[in-house]
């Protein structure tokens, strides 16, 4: 696992719980977050000096939280917008990773979010995020340039 | 005057953000459009008069940069005020896209941001007064 997308990853994942999700993340992962289940997953691919794609799965009841947090309603939206809300999430964290990675010149194209695909790819970065009762997983694979995961 | 503004993203919880901030900015409201990419966008254009449009630039069908192309060719849309509402990190392409006069706001954004750059697109705030996450 490379320590600067690891670093990059995890920036952009509390960035954009706080400002879009409206949820803080813990300094740490407690044991009841580490063991929440996991009830929703997405990915976005994306493509440019490098493609790959960045999965998204929210453990222990967050999916409802986050969409009602991101459209300022009291009471959760249907499935169909929890998991477009997550989508955006994923799209987000995406979309502030990759200048972290590549700099600020390359340009990149983000395909639009999708219910997670499985990959026979090792996740060249994976990090974990505390956010309230649940976590969140994010896994970069990269399927392109694979001696980014070296760096 | 009130405003006619179309927001295009492919994300429906990305408009409904979008507008409730719209809603929120004490901005005079008219109509509100939505649109999920550039070729619906193109469409609502053509059959209402559209003050301020807010794009998102990755879309399916058609994209955002591609939309704006489009506007700056036709005579009729060549000065429709536009804002990129996008996750956009390469400084080059904001570069091109800000040559063909839009304006930047970065997502995640806050509602004081949007706001901000609708009154600037607008010229209803001085430059100097411009907040952070806006180009």
């Amino acid at each position: 696992m490379s320590k600067k997308l690891e670093t990059e990853l995890y920036k952009a994942a509390t960035l954009t719980f706080e400002e879009l999700g409206f949820l803080l993340p813990t300094p740490e992962i407690d044991e009841q977050q580490l063991n929440a289940q996991v009830e929703a997953a997405v990915s976005v691919d994306f493509d440019g000096p490098f493609a790959g794609k960045l999965l998204v799965r929210l453990c222990g009841g967050l999916l409802p939280i986050i969409a009602a947090n991101m459209l300022g309603e009291e009471d959760a939206p249907s499935k169909s917008l929890q998991y477009d809300a997550l989508g955006e999430i994923a799209n987000v964290i995406c979309g502030n990773m990759l200048p972290g990675i590549a700099g600020s010149e390359d340009v990149f194209h983000v395909s639009a979010p999708k219910m997670a695909e499985s990959t026979d790819l090792p996740p060249v970065a994976e990090v974990q995020v505390g956010l309230g009762l649940g976590r969140a997983d994010l896994l970069l694979f990269v399927s392109r340039y694979p001696a980014l995961a070296e760096e | 005057m009130a405003l006619n503004i179309l927001v295009v993203d492919d994300s429906s919880v990305m408009r409904a953000i979008i507008i409730k901030t719209l809603h929120l900015s004490q901005l005079p409201m008219g109509e509100v459009h939505e649109a999920a990419n550039g070729q619906e966008a193109l469409k609502v254009i053509d059959g209402n008069w559209i003050d301020l449009a807010l794009v998102d630039i990755n879309m399916p069908v058609m994209d955002g940069e591609e939309m704006i192309n489009r506007l700056r060719q036709n005579p009729a849309t060549s000065d429709l005020p536009i804002i990129i509402v996008s996750t956009e990190g390469s400084e080059s392409r904001k570069e091109v896209l800000m040559r063909k006069g839009a304006r930047f706001v970065h997502k995640p954004f806050t509602p004081e941001t949007l706001r901000d750059a609708i009154l600037r697109t607008l010229g209803g705030l001085d430059e100097q007064k411009a907040g952070d996450g806006t180009i």
